[in-house]
């Protein structure tokens, strides 16, 4: 059991790139922290660096309170799970399981209890004596885990340990790993390019972009309060729309405006937002997830308003629904996706980097099933005003307070 | 990458340096005692008359007089001959290769026999070469069984027709090695493309020549390549037994010729002369083939 | 070929037959052309002399003079043992090298390995008189030593080229699980990488097994008389003692047939071989 601080630790690789810049992340006693980024970001790397496998360019990783720069990885008491699960393939699972320990000079009567316990957890004890070739991606991907567990190591470090699994094999064993950690309680750290593998397994997210560290938080936290575009942008799916907006002054309160299309700030928002003050008149970019905008016919009559979720303080008449021309309908079963095209610029080229969906012309809905809402007509969609979302277009910033 | 380098390097890779050093070290030094020494050595005896025990400096004219010797020209002309055996070297282990790769009934088998001869030493090659090319020889009965008995005559007794009997035997002996080449590449190829020209209306022969073959271009180099190389530098053993270098300098290579030179003649520094010569004429078909091969991509070696 | 032009065409069975069977043939032909020279050497061999001019009938007198001209069973042995010693050296040095030029980059060691791998366009023809002189100077060409460094050296660019490359395909993570795992990296390749390259092992060996036995030239030159090789003992052989024709072909067929049953036994490998160098 243990702690892990990452102390402003940059990594620079001799051709130059900077794979990571001065990243702090302190991840707690028997915590399971969720690195998440797209490719290239940094986050293997980072996680290299804590292993030992990667040197550090600059600041100091410790364990415990232990700096470790200098520490080989075999003394740093780690175990790693690989995204190719590394297993040694001349090797039988039990031996596999078996291999650390024996190296480090374990008894024989000690390597077969944790063994033979780890295979009971992870249900491999019919397997013991194949060949990893002989084994289905799941169950390699077990042994992968059971490696790491008979070590009974301060820390588990795990590169996208699900990615070579098929769909449904990945929400199965995702589920497996949560609950195992949380059992055995052991501080673990956690790689991924899936937002939702991110979000669903851990304790904190940090999102990574660019080798800088864009947000550490709790998975709902970072989802309700993304602190910048790339954030917002990042987790949920589909992405939050970011809309290229100003904020004015209007009669009852300040006015979102974009295109033909004016949205009211409820006061419960501007309360929420008391930095918003500073950009009356000026642009902003603001954000509306998917689940905030639904079909205003099943939402009730438009002049009463709330809609997909509670609304505080509901909208004013009118200002809350918005209407669209819709250029696409997907049918998801639980949902439907309705594609509007709206009359103003889509965000584009945010503070981190610029080449996802934001760029699009379009915003999307996530709707009742019920809505009848048809491709090619102009629908109208309520906003619930209470979760927008507001950012700096020149920083990126989230905008919250003063 | 384990293998990026680093910018700071941690004990990690410090300890990774010192094992590349003394896992390698034992290679780089055998090699370097035993291949790169005696090159160097090879380089400066060739301008000194040496009998293995003391040597004469006799500079860079060492070269030039022998570049007036019409001896070395004779064996070097044996060498240049020899090399219009290799289009046939390529060619018909080419053919076997695209019959073989048709998968008739027992491929396996045939596949097994036309490999054999790169088990068999050139040694035992040329002790049956021999027989085969004699006045009272094997080639010399089925002539006379067709009525040509009166051509026969002793191949290896005349210096044309014994270089001829040695290409010969050097074509059959590169089937093996040559055929395994081609069928190697022939199974790297997409077999759907060949479905494709097939569906695409090619009959067997367009498929050959303009699918499959364009694509071979890289194990037809290779083969190339290997076969110069033995022709110039493999053949020893084969005049050894077959011909002894004669008649007269008829059949003697440059490779045969340096150990004519220094071991029977007893003239070590014209021996390491014609040696480095061989060496810079191996060293521009090296270079050839890396260009050869290195465009064609990326990752060759 | 099996299509007649001008003619209707055949039904695309019959045609496809047809083919099939002039395939067969030509390849039976082939066959014939590839094997003949076993035959005759297997047919000569049990002849005596007089029985070879008359081309009739059979006999074992050319083993009996072949045995009594060449000491077969001592050259067979010493052809093993060379080629023992040689391969030992050559696994020892191509396996560690390779794993080190594939898997331990160090500063140069790029240059190191191309240094290593150009080796091999060095023809044995334009060293072999250093070489020689060299090796007597240590009395090292009155025994097997001479000829087995020799060998070694000659095998060991083109072993190493094979093992680096075989090597190279092995995923760094496994190694970097070894790492983790508590292993040195000298362990990690006693361990991990040596085992999982046996088929690498097993190519590297039928090719030099084979190349080995097969040479003349170091054999007659490096060893001395009363420890040649089969092959150069065969060779000197039909040079000098005998003119035998059956006691030669005996000696071919004998001295042959250690290779033939590696190749036939391990033909698989030799194939990879092949594959491996070109590089993939």
């Amino acid at each position: 059991m243990s702690r892990i601080e990452l102390d402003s630790v940059t990594k620079r690789f001799p051709d130059g790139t900077t794979a990571v810049r001065a990243l702090d992340l302190r991840v707690g006693d028997g915590e399971l922290l969720v690195l998440v980024g797209p490719s290239g970001c940094g986050k293997t790397t980072a996680l290299r660096m804590i292993a030992g496998l990667e040197a550090v360019t600059s600041g100091t990783i410790s364990i415990d309170g232990v700096v470790v720069n200098d520490v080989e990885p075999r003394h740093r008491d780690i175990a790693m799970v690989f995204q190719s699960y590394a297993l040694y393939p001349h090797l039988s699972v039990y031996e596999n399981m078996a291999f650390s320990l024996r190296y480090r000079g374990a008894r024989k009567s000690e390597i077969q209890a944790r063994v033979a316990e780890a295979a009971r957890i992870l249900e491999l004890e019919p397997y013991l004596r194949r060949k990893p070739r002989e084994l289905s991606g799941g169950q390699r991907q077990r042994v992968a885990m059971g490696r790491a567990i008979v070590r009974q190591p301060r820390a588990f470090l795990m590169d996208e340990p699900l990615s070579n699994l098929d769909a449904k094999l990945r929400v199965q064993m995702r589920a497996e790993i949560a609950q195992l950690q949380r059992s055995l309680g052991t501080t673990t750290v956690y790689v991924t390019h899936d937002q939702t593998e991110a979000m669903t397994l851990g304790t904190r997210v940090a999102v990574l972009s660019g080798g800088v560290l864009q947000q550490v938080a709790p998975p709902t936290e970072l989802y309700r309060r993304p602190a910048n575009l790339f954030v917002a942008g990042f987790i949920g799916s589909p992405p939050m729309n970011l809309i290229d907006a100003r904020l004015e002054r209007g009669d009852g309160g300040p006015l979102v405006v974009f295109g033909p299309h004016r949205l009211r700030v409820p006061p419960s928002v501007l309360a929420g937002h008391s930095g918003l003050d500073r950009y009356l008149g000026e642009p902003v970019v603001v954000g509306i997830r998917p689940e905030h905008l639904a079909d205003a016919a099943l939402a009730g009559a438009p002049p009463a308003g709330p809609a997909g979720g509670p609304a505080p303080g509901g909208p004013a008449a009118g200002e809350s629904v918005i209407e669209l021309p819709i250029s696409l309908r997907e049918e998801l079963g639980s949902e439907v996706h309705l594609h509007a095209t709206i009359g103003a610029a889509a965000h584009a080229g945010a503070a981190g980097d610029g080449d996802d969906v934001r760029s699009l012309a379009t915003i999307v809905a996530r709707a009742d099933p019920r809505s009848r809402i048809a491709e090619g007509t102009i629908a109208r969609l309520v906003v619930d005003a209470a979760e927008l979302h507001f950012f700096d277009p020149a920083t990126g910033a989230s905008i919250r307070d003063g | 990458m384990i293998a990026a380098a680093r910018s700071r390097s941690s004990r990690l890779a410090a300890r990774r340096r010192r094992a590349g050093i003394l896992l390698s070290l034992p290679a780089v030094a055998l090699v370097v005692a035993l291949l790169g020494v005696p090159i160097g050595q090879a380089v400066y005896y060739s301008m000194t008359i040496w009998n293995g025990i003391t040597a004469t400096w006799v500079g860079p004219s060492a070269y030039a007089s022998t570049f007036t010797d019409p001896i070395f020209w004779r064996v070097l002309e044996n060498n240049a001959l020899l090399l219009l055996a290799v289009p046939f070297a390529i060619g018909i282990p080419l053919v076997i290769a695209a019959l073989l790769n048709e998968h008739v009934r027992g491929w396996r088998f045939f596949r097994s026999v036309y490999f054999l001869p790169t088990a068999i030493s050139w040694v035992v090659i040329g002790m049956f070469a021999l027989r085969f090319f004699s006045a009272t020889g094997v080639l010399n009965q089925v002539l006379a069984h067709f009525g040509l008995g009166p051509s026969a005559t002793d191949m290896l007794a005349g210096e044309t027709s014994a270089l001829a009997a040695l290409a010969i035997t050097f074509v059959w002996s590169m089937i093996g090695t040559n055929t395994m080449i081609f069928l190697t590449g022939m199974a790297t190829l997409d077999p759907t493309l060949i479905e494709a020209a097939r569906v695409d209306g090619l009959s067997r022969w367009q498929i050959f020549f303009r699918v499959q073959l364009p694509l071979l271009t890289r194990f037809v180099q290779f083969a190339f390549v290997i076969t110069v190389i033995s022709a110039f530098s493999a053949l020893f053993s084969l005049i050894f037994v077959m011909t002894g270098g004669g008649p007269g300098f008829g059949t003697t290579t440059l490779e045969f010729f340096v150990y004519q030179t220094g071991f029977q003649q007893v003239q070590f520094g014209t021996g390491a002369l014609y040696g480095i010569i061989l060496f810079v004429i191996m060293a521009l078909v090296g270079l050839v083939q890396l260009r050869l091969i290195r465009p064609s991509d990326g990752e060759g070696w | 070929m099996a299509a007649h032009p001008g003619r209707r065409p055949l039904g695309p069975r019959l045609r496809r037959h047809v083919w099939a069977w002039a395939l067969f043939a030509i390849m039976i032909v082939i066959a014939v052309v590839m094997l003949y020279p076993f035959w005759y050497m297997a047919d000569n061999a049990f002849r005596s002399p007089g029985q070879f001019d008359r081309q009739s009938g059979h006999s074992l007198a050319g083993w009996s003079e072949l045995f009594a001209n060449l000491p077969v069973a001592s050259q067979m042995l010493n052809s093993t043992l060379v080629c023992a010693a040689a391969i030992a050296i050559i696994l020892v040095v191509s396996t560690s090298s390779g794993f080190a030029f594939a898997k331990l980059r160090f500063r140069g060691s790029g240059t190191v390995f191309l240094l290593v791998v150009s080796a091999l366009m060095v023809p044995l023809q334009s060293i072999i008189i250093p070489e020689y002189v060299n090796l007597a100077k240590l009395g090292l060409t009155n025994s097997y030593a001479g000829a087995v460094l020799v060998y070694a050296a000659l095998g060991t660019p083109f072993a190493t080229f094979l093992m680096a490359t075989y090597y190279r395909g092995i995923s760094d993570e496994l190694i970097e699980a070894a790492i983790i795992d508590g292993l040195g990296y000298e362990r990690t390749f006693l361990r991990i990488a040596l085992p999982l390259s046996l088929p690498a092992i097993a190519t590297v060996t039928v090719l030099q097994f084979i190349q080995i036995w097969d040479d003349l030239l170091v054999g007659l030159l490096f060893l001395p008389p009363g420890q040649r090789t089969i092959t150069a003992g065969l060779a000197t052989l039909s040079a000098g003692r005998t003119t035998s024709i059956p006691a030669l072909m005996a000696g071919s067929l004998i001295s042959a047939v250690p290779a033939i049953v590696v190749y036939l036994i391990f033909q698989r490998h030799l194939v990879k071989g092949l594959t491996l160098g070109m590089g993939r």
